[in-house]
């Protein structure tokens, strides 16, 4: 979460209730659980990380609000954080798409290019599983076991392909 | 309505699409409309001219002939004969015109007209002492006109004028020829026998027959017509025969064309269905197209049979011409349902069993399941792919070698007809024929078999490119399949040529004695006994060419198609 | 070592002008002996007419391709086709068999082609198909097998000629996850054998079962992995 807001935060300084409103539409029906709290709790631990600076903007009648800006270290971190491959090749949906999502919006990285380094990573882990269920005998126990590892992967990888194809798309 | 238009629509789109499988059609359906047009023009045109002349010269109901004129004066008074001409003296003599010397009958006339069997002169004039009139089949034979002069037993007599008879049947088709002297000039000729002849006016003409049979040496006039006109029935007997087999090959070919447009358009016709359009209106679509071009073939065979007529029809020179044949009301309707009939057959079935495979197939695989065949084993690997393919298309298969085999059989029928009419002209030599005179009635004969025969050979390499074509549309996909795995363009096209050539092998095969059997049924239907020898060289060379222009007509666009690129074919789902 | 297939700048467009598809755009490749090679990408990446142009199926607009050190980019139809039998097996997506043949025959046709004896063929099928496990099935016609046997033929009929390369086009897009397993096992096994392979593939798991894999997309090559040899995970 903090890197995404990291991220978010690296294309252009916002407040908090934009970040939280640029969330929600990225997460359609699944940031409905996303309160408020918990971006103001994150920004504040960013704050206090020194991965962000803070200041206050007047806005006429009503109060001034705090308008979020990342360091150099938080702008170090975001990069890092993008360039990085999870290594258990198997993310949740969630927080890869939430890494693309942020990704092009900052334009920090090609979300295509965080898709091929994940699928590298993916392709690998199902060349392993499979070669360790291609040597098991047909029909045993573990190679069943294995075969739903295979699956899952394979299913993952439709998904990373779905992903690049939605931002290749984007980008044309 | 909609369904109409929709049926109109779909039709129109395909045959533009298609220009050239149209265009097949209609040269296919429009020949043989084009014969069936001559053959009942012909027969239409054939009584004319004899009634015309008939009438114009007074005919006689029946012609007596005798060595006596007394046995002659005595028949003029048998019963139902109600007028007779005085008996005319009869001589056989030398004819002499320029260098050539022929046999002729020389009749002795009055100067004055009679009124019966007054020859009509077409051109010159009539009898003076010391002329003669030529009948103008004869004069035409021996090329004279009127003022040249002419030997007769040697004395020298001149050409008066030209005339036409229905009293004596028109050179050749009697022989020797006739030429008219006045009565003094016919007795004053040196010969060995004179004969009398009297034309006849009968109570009856229609019963001319019975009274010939009750007294000997009188012929009915039914027996004149019939000689004179028999050039025009044997071009009608030729033209319509020659319509039948054009008409078996047309239907051929709107089959096969059929055929192939329902494999080219498997997947189509899966659409539509699974669009909701029902069989019926598969089918239906189909056969307004070819209806449409049938009916366009059926106009324009029409108006080149009505073009074509006057070269067919034209009655010999011993007959007076009419206005030439018109085309009635039956004959265009008969000629208009003929074509609407052979191409709606030809469509209906195959296209109806088409449109009957279910909609799942049809877009499931445009071809048909296939048929295993017991192939014997050491074949090349391409003929036997051939053969399977071929067994597998066995309707086709089927129509093709139809296609041979009634060319094949036309063809050998032909050739019998050609010496037949060779063995004729071979006959007309002699004392009694003008010498480098031409026989009218093979020479038309003979046209008339080329110009079939030629027409045959055109729908019968139709039929065969349609096959081939057809053939490439089935096997694209197995073709470029075999070309994927390593065969050559040549060993694709070998292998298909090789399946098409043993039917075709078949079928020209049998095609020989069904000619000869086609002759001999024409022969017994013409009453005739004597058969024709074709010489066993010309049925063997028959085989092998048939053969070769097959082989010629099908390997082209086989090969065509096996150089086409094979990826997309691959790829296509 | 000197590579199977060596290509390079291969082109393929298609259409011209706001309709031009670059289906293949400027490819460089090469293939070791032994290697399984797997392309991977979208559907219209480009990937098939790459496949058909390394089969000498289709010609390139430009570039050049080598096999064994021969040029086959610019051959004749026959010339294409003798090589094709002698050096290259095919298995499609569709599978391809020849519908007029049996089994057996399907997988001799090849053989034949090359001028082997009937009785050479013979054995080498039966010995083919025994291998593919369908020895039992060697008098069918492809219609009477499901898509996972006629596949096997297929592979069968790929390997009569013993040939240097095996391309493959989506082996197993037709397939259910059982009769690919089965697909997939075959390749594994061609693999270990040390063929030269090249898969063309949206099936990851045939795609994980090569040594390298290439992904192409809008008929470029963007991205390779190049997978740990087995044994030293």
């Amino acid at each position: 979460m903090q890197d995404v807001l990291l991220a978010l935060l690296a294309k252009e300084p916002a407040h908090g209730y934009d970040l939280r409103a640029r969330l929600r539409a990225a997460l359609g029906p699944l940031g409905g659980d996303l309160n408020d709290g918990q971006v103001y709790v994150t920004l504040r631990r960013l704050e206090k990380a020194g991965l962000v600076t803070a200041r206050l903007v007047g806005q006429g009648d009503r109060p001034d609000r705090k308008v979020y800006e990342p360091t150099p270290a938080g702008r170090e971190r975001v990069a890092r954080w993008l360039a990085d491959v999870d290594p258990a090749a198997r993310p949740a949906p969630t927080d890869l798409y939430l890494k693309l999502v942020a990704a092009a919006s900052s334009r920090l990285a090609d979300p295509v290019d965080i898709v091929d380094a994940q699928r590298r990573e993916l392709l690998r882990r199902l060349a392993d599983v499979q070669r360790a269920a291609l040597a098991e005998p047909a029909g045993s126990g573990p190679a069943l076991l294995l075969e739903g590892a295979v699956l899952r992967l394979q299913a993952d990888l439709r998904w990373l392909d779905a992903c690049a194809a939605h931002w290749t798309d984007r980008k044309k | 309505m909609g369904r109409i238009i929709l049926i109109c629509r779909l039709a129109r789109h395909d045959l533009r699409r298609r220009p050239a499988q149209a265009l097949l059609l209609l040269l296919a359906v429009a020949a043989a409309a084009t014969t069936l047009t001559l053959g009942l023009l012909v027969r239409a045109a054939a009584d004319d001219p004899w009634e015309r002349t008939r009438a114009a010269t007074a005919g006689p109901d029946a012609v007596a002939t005798a060595s006596d004129a007394r046995s002659l004066r005595a028949l003029a008074k048998a019963d139902g004969v109600t007028g007779a001409l005085r008996p005319l003296p009869t001589v056989a003599a030398r004819l002499g015109v320029r260098d050539v010397a022929v046999n002729a009958v020389v009749q002795g006339r009055d100067v004055a007209a009679g009124s019966i069997d007054q020859p009509f002169v077409t051109s010159g004039a009539w009898l003076r002492p010391g002329s003669v009139v030529v009948e103008r089949a004869f004069a035409d034979a021996l090329r004279v006109r009127p003022g040249d002069a002419v030997t007769l037993a040697g004395r020298r007599f001149t050409v008066a004028g030209i005339a036409v008879t229905t009293g004596r049947a028109p050179y050749p088709s009697s022989t020797p020829g006739l030429i008219w002297t006045t009565r003094a000039d016919a007795a004053r000729l040196p010969a060995a026998q004179r004969r009398w002849t009297m034309p006849l006016r009968l109570a009856d003409p229609s019963a001319a027959p019975a009274f010939a049979a009750r007294h000997p040496g009188v012929t009915p006039w039914q027996d004149l017509s019939a000689y004179a006109t028999a050039e025009l029935r044997l071009t009608n007997n030729a033209l319509i025969s020659g319509a039948w087999a054009l008409a078996i090959l047309a239907g051929l070919c709107v089959a096969l064309l059929v055929g192939g447009r329902l494999a080219e358009q498997g997947r189509r016709v899966g659409l539509l269905k699974a669009a909701g359009a029902t069989p019926a209106v598969v089918a239906v679509t189909l056969l307004a197209e070819h209806l449409a071009v049938a009916l366009a073939a059926a106009a324009l065979g029409l108006l080149a049979g009505r073009a074509a007529a006057p070269l067919l029809s034209g009655p010999n020179a011993g007959l007076l011409a009419g206005d030439g044949p018109a085309l009635t009301p039956g004959i265009t309707a008969a000629v208009l349902l003929f074509a609407v009939a052979v191409t709606a057959t030809a469509t209906a079935f195959p296209a109806l069993r088409g449109a009957r495979v279910s909609t799942a197939h049809a877009l499931r695989d445009p071809v048909r399941p296939p048929r295993r065949v017991g192939v014997p084993p050491g074949l090349p690997v391409t003929l036997l792919l051939g053969l399977r393919i071929a067994a597998r298309r066995v309707r086709r298969t089927v129509l093709a070698a139809l296609s041979t085999a009634v060319t094949v059989a036309m063809i050998v029928a032909a050739l019998a007809m050609n010496r037949e009419a060779a063995r004729k002209d071979g006959r007309t030599t002699g004392p009694d024929f003008v010498p480098g005179a031409g026989n009218p009635v093979t020479e038309r004969v003979t046209q008339i078999i080329l110009v079939l025969a030629a027409a045959m050979l055109l729908l019968a390499a139709v039929n065969a490119i349609l096959t081939a074509w057809t053939t490439t549309l089935d096997t694209k996909r197995t073709s470029a399949l075999a070309r994927a795995l390593g065969a050559t363009p040549r060993q694709i096209t070998g292998g298909l040529a090789a399946a098409h050539l043993i039917p075709a092998t078949i079928a020209a095969t049998a095609g020989i004695p069904l000619g000869l059997l086609i002759n001999k049924a024409a022969h017994a239907a013409a009453g005739s006994s004597t058969t024709t020898q074709i010489p066993l060289l010309w049925l063997a060379a028959v085989l092998p060419a048939a053969l070769a222009a097959t082989t010629a007509l099908t390997a082209v666009p086989l090969r065509k198609a096996a150089t086409h690129p094979i990826a997309p074919t691959l790829t296509a789902p | 070592m000197e590579p199977v297939l060596r290509v390079r700048r291969l082109r393929k467009h298609y259409g011209a002008g706001g309709g031009l598809v670059r289906a293949v755009d400027d490819v460089d490749l090469d293939v070791a002996p032994g290697e399984a090679l797997a392309v991977v990408g979208p559907s219209g990446c480009g990937k098939s007419t790459l496949l058909h142009m390394l089969g000498a199926l289709d010609r390139p607009d430009g570039g050049r391709v080598w096999l064994g050190g021969e040029r086959i980019d610019r051959l004749s139809e026959t010339a294409a086709a003798r090589l094709r039998r002698r050096a290259i097996g095919f298995v499609f997506q569709a599978f391809h068999l020849v519908d007029e043949l049996t089994a057996r025959e399907n997988v001799e046709l090849p053989a034949l082609l090359a001028g082997a004896s009937p009785r050479a063929a013979r054995r080498r099928a039966a010995a083919l198909l025994d291998r593919v496990g369908l020895a039992d099935r060697a008098g069918h016609l492809p219609a009477a097998l499901s898509g996972g046997q006629r596949q096997r033929v297929a592979v069968a009929r790929a390997l009569v000629n013993d040939p240097g390369l095996l391309l493959a086009d989506e082996p197993t897009g037709n397939l259910d996850t059982a009769a690919a397993g089965d697909v997939l096992r075959l390749f594994a096994e061609l693999r270990a054998e040390g063929r030269t392979l090249v898969v063309v593939t949206h099936d990851a798991r045939i795609a994980a079962a090569a040594d390298r894999l290439i992904t192409m997309r809008d008929g470029a090559f963007v991205d390779q992995t190049v997978f740990a040899p087995s044994g030293l995970v």
